[in-house]
């Protein structure tokens, strides 16, 4: 398999350098996709610079110093902080929660809903611990958001 | 005399019931959320912002300071007695306010905090009512070629000293640039990246790029940190006065903490961390107490803190002045005045002085609420610290989410949120900084338009921003800036290399031998 030599002097897998360059890759992505979108809206002339100009450069420029961040993460040690993915899906999960009840079944249901989605993971709370905390922070969200501040949400709403 | 005056008649503004009323809901929503480990005061900005959008641009901009300096003052609570510092500043106050909470003293450190933090405070303001009005008689002889200039100073400046490094830090200024131009173009009246997609059509909110990268990155990241409750234990905090000694002890780094933290504050790109560390090894180096920093120095606890909240009032020089933020949260206050209509630079102090006046003034009463409110309140805070983190995380997204949504009515903005928190938690994986993101972000349309203006009043001629002689002084020390970004990267870059050809030239010479 093919190997390169890092900075440590330790050397890395295929596997281990796709997900050392992958930051810097997405960057490469990004600035080709404004360059590319700049271009085709138009760079004007120096003198009157066109819609696209300001996106092209600036994407030009990133692309220039993706692929440097590429070339130095190709030869670093990788990602120094360990990923939780466990809170990561909580986290992502209980906003997904939230947008999805919210229009449908109003603001109460969908504080509920997004407590017991973020906390799900968590094996110290128990489930009634979970469904109290719940409770608690829609009727903190209809007291503060809708009584106190009067914002235009509806507590529940029909299908 | 004409600055007493002006400064009696912001006192006048922020005296008023409702405005001393919302200094202090930011004075104490800042403390509360800056004391949650992992959540500093860009989160804390970003959360309360969207409230902001239903007050008067004043009330709203002396709230949003009150949060911002309050969030400073309450990461120092938790890095005093939990050894977690609770925003980036206050992690010069851990190396000596945790190992005076483990003797016992956590209630000095918490007092010390607390007068220091206010003298600090009470300097930076001074610095900031004698310079500003000066600073924005010279502004306003700037052209469009000279606020390019200065845009870009601030974002070459706030990148290039980023953690992540020079090339890191500029990148994410670039990619702040790009996604600044998304929605219509106000010059052309063009569609640009919406991807068809209506709701871009006016770009995206400040405050869902902010709550996504700040708030929901670092509640991940803050989750597993908290679990491991590493530092929790018993604190004595009933005893908080301190002795004459450590009185005497505090007053000379209190100033000398409060005069650095003011020039660095003021400086783009330097802010209140390295305004902290910058007073710690000062104070170090003339402390007649050298031994005892680190462990438990009272002078140690006194100097970054006075150093940060100077620093946090000094910042708003250029920002207001200028129109240019040296930190992210800067950004986001300029963020907020814009939508409130206010565009900051050098006109704000004639068309807008009970604004600039008035926040000048907050800094006074907002400070003194910190200690009034700070004092009594030790044990509350403490308590807090107390309650799991299990019980805290859910509150928080569910306090995201409610303030997203408040924007328009629309969840297409949590979706958005999600996207935004999902890249940075990704980023702080790949150890790409959000800061310089968010700066590129807020400056974007700035300087996107003076650099047409400026271009179109030299007929395309590029040369104008050097041959102009505060644009060309601006650029030039743009490129030093820049020149020692590079040469730091490069140079951490290649130590390991070096260290480890060292180690294998050695182990070769050990197995000759």
């Amino acid at each position: 398999m093919m190997q390169i030599e890092l900075e440590d002097g330790q050397r890395a897998t295929l596997g281990q350098q796709v997900e050392r360059i992958a930051g810097a890759s997405v960057l490469v992505a990004l600035s080709l996709y404004f360059m590319i979108g700049g271009f085709e809206l138009g760079l004007g002339s120096p003198f009157r610079p066109g819609t696209g100009a300001f996106p092209f450069f600036s994407g030009l420029v990133l692309l220039a110093l993706a692929a440097a961040i590429l070339w130095q993460d190709l030869h670093s040690t990788g990602i120094t902080e360990r990923p939780d993915w466990v809170s990561f899906g909580a986290i992502v999960s209980a906003l997904m929660v939230f947008a999805l009840v919210t229009e449908r079944f109003g603001l109460l249901p969908a504080t509920f809903l997004t407590v017991l989605t973020a906390s799900a993971p968590d094996r110290s709370l128990p489930w009634w611990g979970k469904i109290l905390l719940g409770l608690f922070m829609a009727a903190l969200g209809y007291v503060l958001f809708i009584e106190a501040l009067g914002l235009p949400f509806k507590a529940f709403r029909a299908f | 005399m004409e600055i007493i005056a002006n400064f009696s008649g912001g006192l006048g503004t922020v005296l008023q019931p409702q405005t001393l009323l919302y200094c202090f809901i930011g004075v104490f929503l800042g403390t509360f959320i800056g004391v949650l480990p992992g959540i500093g005061s860009m989160a804390a900005i970003a959360m309360i912002l969207p409230l902001s959008f239903y007050l008067e641009p004043t009330v709203a901009i002396v709230m949003i300071a009150g949060v911002y300096y309050g969030a400073e003052y309450g990461g120092s609570i938790a890095s005093i007695l939990m050894n977690i510092p609770g925003t980036p500043s206050s992690s010069i106050t851990c190396i000596d306010g945790y190992p005076m909470a483990r003797q016992g003293r956590a209630g000095v450190a918490l007092f010390i905090t607390s007068i220091a933090s206010f003298g600090g405070g009470i300097i930076g303001m001074i610095v900031m009512a004698v310079l500003s009005p000066g600073l924005a008689k010279l502004a306003l002889q700037f052209g469009p070629a000279e606020y390019f200039s200065v845009i870009f100073l601030g974002l070459i400046a706030a990148s290039a000293v980023s953690n992540g490094g020079a090339l890191r830090g500029i990148a994410m200024v670039m990619a702040g640039l790009m996604l600044s131009t998304v929605g219509i173009d106000l010059t052309t009246g063009d569609l640009r990246f919406t991807l068809g997609v209506p709701e871009l059509r006016d770009g995206v909110h400040l405050v869902i790029v902010a709550m996504g990268l700040f708030g929901v990155g670092e509640l991940i990241a803050s989750i597993k940190a908290n679990q491991t409750g590493r530092g929790r234990q018993e604190i004595d905090y009933t005893k908080f006065y301190p002795t004459r000694r450590e009185w005497r002890a505090s007053f000379g780094p209190i100033w000398r903490g409060g005069l650095i933290g003011s020039f660095f504050g003021a400086l783009p790109g330097t802010g209140q961390t390295v305004a902290a560390a910058v007073g710690y090894a000062v104070e170090k180096k003339v402390s007649k107490n050298k031994d005892q920093f680190g462990q438990g120095a009272v002078e140690g606890v006194a100097v970054p803190e006075s150093a940060n909240n100077s620093a946090t009032q000094t910042a708003f020089i250029p920002t207001l002045t200028l129109g240019v933020p040296g930190s992210a949260s800067m950004a986001m206050v300029i963020g907020a005045l814009m939508i409130h209509g206010i565009t900051p630079g050098p006109r704000i102090l004639t068309e807008h002085p009970e604004l600039f006046w008035g926040l000048v003034a907050s800094f006074l009463v907002g400070n003194i609420m910190l200690l009034v409110l700070n004092i009594p309140l030790i044990g509350m805070w403490v308590r807090l610290l107390q309650i799991p983190y299990k019980l805290m995380y859910p509150a928080i997204i569910v306090l995201i989410c409610i303030g997203v949504y408040s924007l328009n009515n629309n969840v297409f903005d949590i979706w958005m949120t999600l996207l935004f928190g999902i890249a940075g938690y990704l980023m702080r994986l790949y150890r790409f900084e959000p800061a310089p993101l968010l700066i590129g972000f807020v400056l974007g349309p700035m300087m996107e338009e003076q650099l047409r203006r400026a271009l179109l009043l030299s007929r395309g001629d590029a040369m104008v921003f050097l041959e102009r002689p505060i644009s060309g002084g601006l650029l030039a020390v743009s490129a030093l800036i820049l020149a020692y970004g590079l040469w730091t990267t490069l140079r951490k870059s290649r130590a390991p290399k070096t260290a480890h050809s060292n180690n294998k030239t050695s182990s070769n010479t050990g197995a000759s031998s």
